[in-house]
């Protein structure tokens, strides 16, 4: 099966990058580029691809604003964000409006072709610089209690400590251990990490995040 | 004041010593027609008791008597009246004045004082003869006393009316000179210099005081306006320099970014080629500088205007708070509760802040746990953060800090300033330093502009 993609970005050079990128594979096909949000869309709708690679920074409409757009008119176009930042709360709101993956624009040919390939099968890919926390090898997460998933989804959707105790419950302090906890478990810093380390070790799901 | 009672008390004192003085002469004038009509009454009654006179009294009319008897050239007027009060005898003129003042129950035997139709004063006296006739005798205090009186009277009179007009002078001088000049200097050296304006005119004031109060008044005018200038060129200096890193960032994102991105993808292709080991090895040193001029790039971004402040505040100090503790190796616990959008003014600020907060914290305070709790209080948006380092002595004066070269809380409150809000600053020598700000939100409904990656509709969809 043939994986029908676009590339919207608004560097010429970095566009002409990843059209080399892609060329030559015969599972992947690329049936449209833009250089704007707006011409995007336009091409999102009628070409209908199975991908479509995002920059989040794009004149006109961005890239977060697009792939909510296209979540909210229910398109089955599953979102590949492609970007220079590593700042993990655009890979946060790209999650959250809708986006399956999110890759840096220095990822190598394979990187890319990978990324397409798993969020062209509902997958989710995270790029490795940005969830780059776990480094060792054979690390493998130990599993979340119901209760420490519960709070790592409150507090992904941005809800406080104080927020996530009076909605399950339990004590502030209470949620503050099962934070530490569940950072513990992931090899995550900060919620952020945790959340997105979550996703990439499939604790939680992309679904479970957009409620 | 001193100037004031100097005038004031002589003159209360002129006007006692009058006072008194008017009263002593009074009585010494009493006194004076009162023994004066006393012994008129006296030498005309032994006159009377002597056997000549009572005899040719009782052979003659009683009227042709009194040529012998009572012509005096003295002044005064004496009659002589039987038990039942007739007239006997009178010197001349007696007859017409002593009826007008003449009173049923004169005491006997001493002197009174009267008043007469005209307003005069009388002293009259009545005494007794041995036929049981009474010699009556009195004198008008004009006619005895003469010009005496009138400017004895006059003397005090002109004295209290200077202690009087003095006292005036005193109360005008206080009411238009004094108490507006207190007002003045009252008002003056409590004024914020740069800051406060005194009142324009003060309508009581004289003159003079008015003009001194204008010239005042515009000397604090232009005052506060060179305040102003300098903030507003402070402010100016702050947002100048906040455009120019935004517009350098993104032209750093736009520009070199892109192009290294793009040669980093060149390499990346070539990389896939089949190329002799030297080449490969090349190609790999290329690869890292390519790599690590993106990176670097990257930081500049961040360092100048991290491109993520789009995201919204809180997901900017998110992202914020969890890169400082990363670098810096040190926790930091970001609290925040249902925010509302704010504008990128308010979220420029508090981004700021909380970088330079949590800077200050750890490069002086050696801070490891850093608080950052954002709030929504009674219509505000209320920012504090607070660290556990050392702390330094802070007196309060934000202006003072910004002279010793401090420049990091003065730009802090140069921020507050520029969004509206108010910055409060706690700190003291080894208990760590707690920064509150708090900003006035705009009312709801007015929706942030630019902010597009605000992800706060997703869930409703």
């Amino acid at each position: 099966m043939v994986i029908r993609v676009i590339l919207a970005d608004d560097h010429p050079l970095t566009r002409e990058g990843f059209k080399s990128y892609l060329e030559g594979r015969e599972n992947i096909k690329l049936v449209g580029e833009a250089s704007d949000g707006e011409s995007a869309w336009e091409l999102i709708k009628e070409q209908m691809p199975d991908v479509a690679l995002i920059d989040i920074r794009m004149p006109g409409i961005d890239g977060v604003t697009l792939v909510r757009r296209i979540r909210q008119e229910g398109l089955q176009v599953a979102c590949l964000m492609l970007t220079s930042y590593d700042a993990q709360q655009y890979v946060l709101a790209s999650l959250r409006a809708g986006a399956k993956g999110y890759i840096l624009k220095t990822a190598s040919p394979d990187e890319l072709l990978r990324a397409i390939e798993i969020v062209a099968s509902q997958g989710v890919y995270l790029d490795k610089e940005v969830a780059k926390a776990v480094e060792e090898p054979g690390f493998s997460p130990e599993g979340l209690s119901p209760r420490e998933r519960e709070v790592l989804l409150l507090a992904g959707r941005g809800e406080s400590s104080k927020e996530i105790a009076s909605k399950l419950y339990i004590s502030e302090r209470t949620v503050q251990t099962h934070l530490a906890s569940i950072y513990d478990k992931l090899g995550a810093r900060n919620k952020t990490e945790a959340l997105l380390l979550a996703l990439k070790y499939g604790v939680v799901t992309l679904e479970e995040l957009l409620e | 004041m001193i100037l004031t009672l100097l005038v004031l008390i002589p003159s209360i004192a002129i006007l006692i010593v009058t006072g008194w003085g008017v009263v002593e002469h009074e009585r010494a004038m009493k006194n004076v027609t009162e023994s004066y009509v006393l012994d008129l009454a006296q030498s005309v009654a032994s006159r009377v008791d002597r056997p000549r006179f009572i005899h040719r009294a009782l052979m003659m009319p009683p009227r042709s008597l009194d040529s012998l008897v009572l012509d005096m050239s003295m002044p005064g007027w004496v009659a002589l009246v039987d038990e039942d009060g007739n007239l006997l005898a009178a010197s001349s003129k007696a007859q017409d004045v002593l009826p007008q003042i003449w009173q049923v129950g004169v005491p006997v035997g001493r002197a009174t004082l009267l008043k007469g139709p005209l307003g005069d004063t009388y002293t009259i006296a009545a005494i007794p003869t041995s036929q049981g006739w009474y010699v009556i005798a009195a004198v008008a205090w004009s006619q005895l006393l003469g010009p005496m009186v009138r400017f004895s009277h006059l003397w005090p009179a002109a004295v209290g009316l200077l202690a009087i007009v003095g006292m005036c002078a005193v109360w005008a001088f206080w009411r238009w000179l004094i108490m507006p000049l207190l007002s003045l200097e009252a008002e003056v050296s409590s004024l914020k210099w740069g800051i406060d304006l005194p009142k324009p005119d003060d309508p009581i004031a004289v003159w003079e005081l008015r003009r001194l109060r204008k010239v005042l008044y515009q000397l604090a005018e232009t005052a506060k306006e060179r305040e102003e200038l300098t903030q507003r060129y402070v402010s100016d200096l702050v947002q100048v320099q906040e455009e120019e890193r935004t517009k350098l960032a993104r032209e750093i994102h736009d520009g070199p970014l892109q192009d290294v991105t793009a040669l980093l993808q060149r390499i990346l292709l070539l990389k896939q080629e089949s190329w002799s080991e030297r080449a490969k090895k090349y190609i790999e040193i290329a690869e890292e500088s390519a790599t690590a001029a993106v990176r670097e790039l990257r930081g500049l971004c961040d360092t100048l205007s991290p491109p993520w402040l789009d995201l919204g505040l809180l997901q900017a100090l998110t992202e914020l708070t969890e890169r400082l503790a990363r670098i810096y190796g040190i926790k930091v616990y970001l609290e925040a509760s249902e925010i509302p959008d704010v504008n990128e003014d308010i979220t420029l600020a508090f981004f700021r802040i909380v970088q330079e907060a949590i800077n200050n914290a750890v490069k002086h305070g050696g801070a490891k746990n850093v608080w950052v709790r954002l709030a929504c209080e009674k219509g505000y948006l209320v920012l504090q953060i607070e660290d556990d380092g050392s702390g330094f002595d802070f007196e309060g004066d934000i202006e003072s800090l910004r002279i010793k070269g401090h420049r990091g809380i003065a730009n802090m409150a140069e921020r507050m300033r520029m969004v509206n809000g108010q910055i409060d600053i706690k700190s003291s020598s080894n208990r760590g330093t707690i920064i509150l700000c708090k900003v006035l939100l705009p009312l709801s409904g007015e929706k942030s502009p630019g902010n597009a990656f605000d992800v706060g509709d997703v869930g409703k969809s």
